[in-house]
């Protein structure tokens, strides 16, 4: 353990609500200089627990968005073979082109490394990316160092960064993967931590505004055989949508008038499965 | 320390390793963890890297730190009676007392373990002797289970205080929504067709060969002659073969009908047949298997790089099968038992696979799934026996 790691704790951040638990869990896998892997549905906050770190820690964040084509090298450096290839055949520029290293461009996690200071490295959907490309950035992660081999130069991390992964998938990655990181799912939140995150967005709105919409947002949650269940960044823009309305009454809600439904639902099939079930319930 | 933890857990099934148990000695020694609290927090998140387990590891922690009893499966029904047994005595204890011809007194004096054993004897008594006895244990089995019901000791009844201890929470068994045992969504069926893709060259060239272009500038003699590429693109064919015929398959509809809803949405070349039970010489590209027919001869010329999903409880009697006349249809007299068209399409499509809605574990006990698996790879319609069928579709 680092004494730089044991003396930064994180507690929340401005934008973010934490729970006890999930606090405990970033502070061990820092304190432990493990990664942690994240997982939940859409818009439980896993990408902002990230940038919460940061903020707290005042560490820079650095994020991977990772693609279903990624390969490994990518992410650690890149080596623009294209300019070289121009400055050697133009030679224009103040770049020396026998000096491969100038032409090497550090990719996410290269930055990560190289940076002056501890940061805080976000990998960011790491399942669509295929099993092998997640076993070989771990083995990066786990070593800290990775060579480029177009210079024959290992690359060590300065300080090892915060790690956080985050995974969509309902399916588990791969064993390898797993044994190296930490683990923790964030559940949805409850109304009482919805209620919380919202007065963290909303400082200075009505109380009966809030209750009312989050009483109808979660009854439309409960909404069978819909697609993609709406999430906290759907409600925020939702309450964000009411707020605007002059004509918006709060009172509407309870009666089962729900407006702006497609900042709620944003599939098709879902959308009118939503809006048959809110006409049906305003005539009775 | 905590040996007996962790290879209660392994016992009970959540896949925990040694590197992951010295990793929480590691945060112990480091004095990362100082409650039991901070200990449930930490364990859970080092040991258990999947919330498929996380009800169990509640189980394991609440059985291990506070003396619960874990899920027997033998005595589970009882012991779901047993916890509302328990709620019912915590809500109103005289009523449980009448109820069980004890007084008052007696029963608060008995531990919880006791009072249980004490109940499943008299329980075993009732339905031995005359049946319906218990009905007040029915009316009780209403309440919420899964509550932390076993051990009254450890809850505090009304007016819960904020901070819950570990084992408190434990007892919740907050992820039990997330076991196993759960339906094959949309989602999961996506993850696990996602690696089925073929990557061929297709579209606009756009993307920079780096190796042709510097090859073409030597070539020239130094001026710079860029070349490009056509980008990968996927062009995997695929026929899904669904059986959507008679009872059998109808426990199975919703699964199926999620599996062909992703398929349509995900591949570009997916042509969907129907059949009832098995395939003679017809299958139907319209649900109700009667507009519009295509011969097997149609589906022979197709390209055997094609991968052939067949869906189906390959469950019938044996002579739709075997018998030359088979079909159950009178107007599908192809001539050829079933189980050789069967065998012909495996020989066209090397890359085919028999996904079957029955359990795996069931399989043996029925004589048609037990011969079409001689013929087709069969794999059980779930998460891990998809995963495993596109493996075998996609080795070459």
């Amino acid at each position: 353990m680092t004494a730089q790691s044991s003396n930064a704790s994180f507690a929340g951040a401005t934008r973010y609500v934490l729970d006890e638990e999930l606090a405990q869990i970033v502070n061990i896998s820092m304190a432990l200089e493990m990664p942690l892997l994240l997982k939940g549905e859409p818009g439980t906050g896993k990408t902002m627990l990230a940038h919460a770190i940061a903020e707290s820690l005042n560490m820079p964040l650095i994020v991977l968005n990772v693609k279903s084509s990624m390969k490994l090298v990518e992410a650690l450096y890149q080596y623009d073979t294209l300019t070289r290839l121009n400055d050697s055949r133009f030679g224009d520029s103040r770049r020396d082109v026998s000096n491969i290293e100038e032409y090497i461009k550090m990719g996410k996690i290269g930055q990560a490394f190289v940076a002056d200071h501890r940061t805080v490295l976000l990998i960011d959907e790491i399942d669509k990316a295929d099993t092998d490309f997640q076993d070989d950035m771990l083995d990066v992660l786990d070593q800290m160092e990775f060579d480029i081999i177009e210079i024959d130069k290992t690359m060590s991390a300065r300080h090892r960064p915060v790690i956080i992964i985050t995974s969509n998938a309902k399916k588990d990655l791969s064993d390898p993967f797993l044994g190296r990181c930490n683990f923790h799912h964030i559940a949805f939140p409850d109304p009482k931590m919805m209620r919380k995150i919202i007065g963290v967005h909303f400082p200075d709105i009505h109380d009966d505004l809030v209750d009312n919409a989050i009483a109808a947002f979660y009854h439309m949650r409960e909404l069978e055989a819909v697609e993609k269940r709406p999430a906290t960044r759907e409600l925020i823009n939702w309450i964000r949508a009411l707020n605007a309305d002059p004509d918006f009454k709060p009172k509407r809600l309870a009666k089962g008038d729900v407006p702006f439904l497609g900042v709620l639902f944003k599939k098709s099939g879902d959308y009118e499965r939503a809006n048959a079930f809110v006409n049906r319930r305003k005539m009775f | 320390m905590f040996l007996a933890f962790f290879y209660k857990m392994k016992e009970m099934g959540v896949p925990v390793s040694p590197t992951a148990f010295l990793t929480l000695h590691r945060a112990l020694a480091n004095h990362l963890i100082s409650s039991l609290d901070e200990f449930y927090t930490a364990s859970r998140t080092i040991l258990v890297k999947s919330e498929r387990y996380f009800d169990l590891f509640d189980q394991v922690f609440a059985h291990h730190f506070q003396g619960t009893e874990l899920p027997d499966v033998e005595g589970l029904a009882v012991d779901e009676m047993a916890r509302a047994l328990l709620e019912q005595w915590l809500k109103d204890p005289k009523a449980m007392a009448d109820a069980l011809g004890m007084d008052e007194d007696q029963l608060s004096r008995m531990t919880p373990e006791e009072l249980i054993a004490y109940f499943k004897e008299r329980l075993k008594d009732q339905d031995g002797r005359h049946d319906g006895g218990s009905k007040w244990i029915g009316t009780g089995g209403t309440s919420p289970v899964g509550h932390s019901g076993i051990h009254p000791g450890g809850m505090r009844v009304g007016g819960l205080s904020r901070n819950k201890s570990a084992v408190k929470v434990a007892l919740e068994r907050r992820y039990k929504d997330y076991s196993l045992s759960g339906p094959l969504t949309q989602a999961m069926v996506g993850e696990a067709l996602k690696r089925l893709r073929n990557m061929v060259p297709a579209g606009p060239r756009d993307q920079l060969n780096i190796d042709e272009s510097i090859y073409r500038t030597m070539k020239n003699g130094g001026e710079i002659e860029i070349a490009f590429d056509r980008r990968m693109k996927d062009r995997l064919k695929v026929i899904l073969a669904i059986d959507n015929g008679g009872w059998s398959m109808d426990p199975y509809v919703s699964v199926v009908q999620t599996l062909f809803d992703y398929a349509r949405a995900q591949f570009k070349e997916v042509k969907t047949f129907f059949f009832h039970n098995t395939i003679y010489d017809t299958v139907w590209q319209d649900a109700a298997r009667y507009r519009k027919p295509v011969r097997m001869a149609e589906l022979f010329r197709m390209d055997p790089e094609t991968r052939l999903i067949v869906v189906g409880d390959a469950s019938m009697a044996p002579y739709e099968l075997m018998s030359r006349d088979g079909s159950i249809y009178v107007q599908d007299r192809s001539g050829q038992p079933s189980i050789e068209c069967l065998r012909l399409l495996v020989h066209t499509f090397p890359h085919s696979v028999w996904l079957n809605p029955v359990s795996a574990a069931m399989w043996n006990y029925t004589r048609t799934i037990m011969m079409i698996r001689q013929i087709f790879p069969m794999f059980e319609l779930s998460i891990d026996g998809l995963e495993a069928a596109v493996q075998h579709l996609m080795a070459a």
